[in-house]
């Protein structure tokens, strides 16, 4: 594949976010998959049998779903190439001082602020499949807060991990979540008690260190009634050579009168796969938000959703992508009104540059009986060059009267005299066009934590520097 | 209205096939060059299968129970046209395309069947291309301006018959013309109409183009409509679908032009069991074309509006300027809608481009107003509908066009008399 090694020309000497580490050896796993590797994954962990029929049978569908034909080109996948399995350090650990340099280091290159490390207690970093490190504040146990890594979950609370595993997304909806299922291995485990308020963002950092490994990793979080938590999710991963796959899910479970943010911003290397399904259910009063950044990979295929279940549900997309030479994010969102009195926002913003391609791609559906939903759709596109595509896919399937649904678009390019103007003050084309694209991404922006927003700003401007002519 | 009808009509010929179309140029007679011409499209319908159903413009609507074996006709009807004298002295010609092909049979031939379809309707333009047995055909000159407009009506025969009119319309440089197409047929009849419109104008051509549909409540349309917008052209087309069981319409748009201009307009008000299913293509092909599409959906009992509509802007389109809205309005609580604006831009270099999308009952406000006024529940719900029209009824300039389009939308949404504007 040419990919790859174009997308590594293009990257600054100054890219800071893609590293490699010399690899540890890790040999534990062949390439490829079959039924085989399935139970001896689930045997590693010592799961029990409900969870290895569960990734047996997941398997089965996975084999005999054809891969999807819309969206982005899959074909560069070659699904027996990949390590399905392999452990990191073999251990977790119990607090940051016993973390190994060498992952620390990888902390460090993410340039993770003084301030922010402060509260790394409240960190669950991934590396490879393993959770290494989960360190939970003794205030949050106090509370009642479960927050493990998904492998820890299931032995710790079986009961109420069993209850909710695979109910929002279960293991046949699409053949990469049957997949995900069947392999799963990381994530997080959280569970919110009813009446909680997590005031801090619980972090995770995913990335991915060997070569030719999918990550899998299986998210399930449950926030009972009354309660509220922001959970961030942020993901880099050095430059390989060859394609990567990244196939995770995402469930979370929002009940009555309960408050869940998600926020990802994900930005894997130019070769990787990344094709996630993120699916939240929110009950009555409940208000579900997915913030989504996409910066990185090869080909991103992921509609964060939430399915409006209770009267008074609220659920809000707010998703920001941005493809550089030949990357192609086809991101957006999903809402399904499944419950009167709902209502919805989805806003998108996408940058297309150089040779890359933005696609929109949503749904907003109301079934009959969800009297007075309201939905509005917002799409926006700024498109950089003259070889750069944006696409806008919007479906919405309205079964109900009494609604308001309402979807806007428009695309665009960096108007002249904006330039113009910008640059007769002083600045570089390259610097004009980075605070015209960071102005045009600021009601998303400033919706991330401090450091996501400064870190989401910082990456723009590296990804216009070179972007310009 | 006289009706033609086809009595003498050969017994249920089943589905069709190429004895079929042979047996059509027979029974009419047609010349060696027309008989090739449909063996030719004939062959393509063979290569050509029809839509599966997994085609993104047909995903919405089925075709099990399109009547396959409906019954071809092939003597009727004939299309009323009329066109005074002295326009006819100018060299336009407007009739029934069957006595066009007898009477200028250089010109038809030159422009009958030179187009082809984009590839999702490809089979049902073949089909009519192979299969027509009516239809319109107009001409205008270059520099001609028709400064009236023209009128071609058709009414179905009873029976289950299949029928695949095709209308070619012609415009010659710095022409001008309008164009009204109605077609109605009576109830319970389970008919197939296939109508194509091969749409052709060529530079700084002025078209409009109005297609009223009022098939009865049995009937299955299943319509494709080509539009070739030259360089500064300016066309317009509305399609009112006010009847049939199942309408499939697919509009397909090519802005191949520079400069060239369409404003895509339609109008549809659908009850009962209706089920409408528009797909459009806005293909910005030439630069500095201006492409503007807005349809409006009244829906009533069980009725449900599909929209699938493409913008796409090419990558040499530089300089382009185009809008594409969709809104329905849902009058029943079983109504449903699906409108669906894509955008395809592989450019930078745009003017404009953007799209908007709604579907939602009668803002309460708006009723509560109106019946503060003191007007009942009915009339107010008939004048917020009317209303909500007015948004493409007011960009028909056509006196005549207007007045027969409200009278065809009144069975459904009402009259508009004693209500003010």
């Amino acid at each position: 594949m040419a990919i790859p090694n174009q997308a590594l020309k293009q990257i600054p000497d100054s890219y800071k976010y893609g590293w490699h580490d010399s690899e540890q050896p890790l040999p534990v796993f062949k390439k490829g998959l079959d039924a085989d590797v399935v139970a001896e994954i689930s045997r590693i962990k010592d799961e029990p049998q409900w969870m290895t029929d569960l990734r047996l049978k997941a398997y089965r569908h996975f084999e005999s779903r054809p891969l999807p034909t819309w969206g982005g080109d899959l074909g560069g996948i070659d699904f027996q190439d990949i390590y399905y399995y392999v452990t990191g350090t073999g251990k977790s650990f119990q607090n940051w001082d016993d973390v190994p340099d060498y992952i620390r280091r990888t902390y460090d290159r993410l340039g993770i602020p003084e301030a922010e490390k402060k509260y790394l207690a409240g960190v669950g970093g991934q590396y490879d499949s393993e959770v290494v490190y989960h360190n939970i504040r003794t205030e949050l146990e106090k509370q009642g807060v479960i927050f493990v890594g998904t492998d820890q979950g299931l032995k710790e609370h079986p009961e109420i991990f069993r209850e909710y595993f695979g109910t929002v997304i279960p293991a046949n909806d699409n053949k990469l979540a049957a997949l995900n299922t069947a392999v799963w291995s990381g994530g997080s485990f959280i569970y919110v008690p009813k009446g909680v308020h997590v005031e801090l963002p619980l972090q995770a950092y995913f990335r991915i260190n060997t070569e030719n490994m999918g990550q899998f990793e299986r998210t399930l979080i449950i926030a009972d009634e009354g309660s509220s938590l922001h959970y961030v999710e942020g993901c880099t991963a050095p430059t390989y050579s060859t394609a990567s796959l990244h196939s995770a899910v995402v469930e979370i479970i929002v009940k009555k009168g309960a408050r869940v943010r998600y926020t990802t911003i994900q930005n894997w290397s130019h070769n990787v796969y990344n094709l996630v399904t993120k699916r939240a259910v929110a009950y009555e009063d409940a208000v579900m938000e997915w913030v989504d950044g996409n910066l990185g990979s090869h080909l991103t295929m992921k509609y964060p959703s939430i399915y409006l279940m209770g009267e008074r549900a609220h659920g809000e997309v707010l998703s920001i992508a941005f493809a550089g030479d030949e990357q192609h994010q086809d991101a957006g969102g999903k809402v399904i009104h499944a419950a009167p009195n709902t209502t919805s926002l989805i806003t998108s913003k996408s940058i297309s540059k150089g040779t890359g391609r933005t696609s929109y791609r949503g749904l907003v559906k109301v079934y009959p009986g969800c009297a007075r939903s309201k939905s509005t759709v917002r799409c926006d596109a700024l498109i950089l060059s003259d070889e750069a595509r944006s696409d806008t896919y919007p479906y919405m399937e309205i079964d109900e009267e009494d609604v308001t649904i309402g979807h806007e678009a428009t695309v665009s390019k960096v108007g002249s005299e904006q330039l113009f103007y910008l640059m007769s003050r002083g600045l570089s084309e390259a610097e004009a066009s980075a605070m015209i694209v960071n102005g045009f991404i600021e009601p998303i922006v400033k919706e991330l934590p401090m450091e996501y927003a400064v870190e989401m700003n910082r990456l723009i401007q590296l990804q216009m520097e070179g972007a310009v002519g | 209205m006289a009706i033609q009808t086809d009595a003498g009509a050969a017994p249920a010929a089943s589905a069709l096939d190429a004895d079929a179309i042979r047996g059509i140029s027979e029974r009419l007679g047609e010349p060696d060059w027309l008989r090739q011409l449909r063996a030719d499209w004939w062959a393509r319908v063979e290569a050509t299968p029809p839509p599966t159903g997994a085609e993104e413009e047909w995903r919405r609507t089925s075709l099990t129970e399109l009547p396959r074996d409906a019954r071809l006709v092939a003597d009727a009807p004939h299309v009323r046209c009329a066109l005074d004298d002295d326009l006819a002295a100018q060299g336009v010609v407007f009739s029934d395309l069957r006595t066009a092909a007898a009477s200028h049979p250089e010109l038809v031939r030159r422009w009958l069947g030179q187009r082809q379809a984009s590839s999702t309707h490809a089979h049902f333009w073949a089909v009519a291309h192979a299969a027509w047995t009516g239809g319109t055909f107009l001409y205008v000159p270059d520099g001609v301006v028709v400064d009236r407009p023209l009128v071609a009506s058709t009414h179905l025969p009873d029976g289950e018959i299949a029928f695949f009119p095709l209308t070619l319309i012609v415009a010659g440089e710095e022409s001008s013309v309008t164009l009204l197409e109605q077609v109605a047929s009576a109830d319970s009849q389970r008919s197939w109409y296939g109508g194509v419109v091969d749409l052709v104008t060529q530079r700084g051509a002025k078209v409009r183009h109005a297609n009223l549909q009022q098939l009865g409540d049995a009937a299955w349309n299943i319509g494709a409509q080509r539009v070739e917008v030259g360089q500064d052209a300016d066309v317009t087309t509305l399609n009112a679908e006010v009847g049939s069981r199942v309408t499939k319409v697919g509009l397909d748009v090519r802005m191949t032009g520079a400069g060239g201009t369409s404003r895509l307009l339609g109008l549809l008000a659908a009850g009962g069991k209706q089920h409408i299913d528009i797909d459009t293509l806005q293909d910005l092909i030439g630069s500095h074309t201006t492409s503007d599409l807005l349809y409006l959906s009244a829906l009533y009992d069980e009725a449900r509006a599909a929209f699938y509509g493409v913008t796409r802007v090419e990558k040499q389109a530089k300089g382009t300027s185009s809008y594409q809205e969709c809104r329905n309005l849902l009058l029943s609580p079983h109504a449903g809608a699906e409108p669906i604006p894509v955008l395809e831009i592989e450019t930078n270099d745009i003017l404009r481009c953007g799209h908007g999308a709604t579907a939602g009952a009668i803002d309460p406000v708006q009723r509560f107003y109106a019946q503060s006024r003191g007007l009942t529940e009915d009339e107010a719900e008939r004048m917020i509908v009317r209303g909500f029209f007015e948004q493409v009824l007011a960009q028909i300039h056509t006196e005549l066009i207007r007045e027969r389009v409200l009278t065809a939308l009144a069975p459904r949404i009402g009259e508009s008399e004693g209500v003010a504007a």
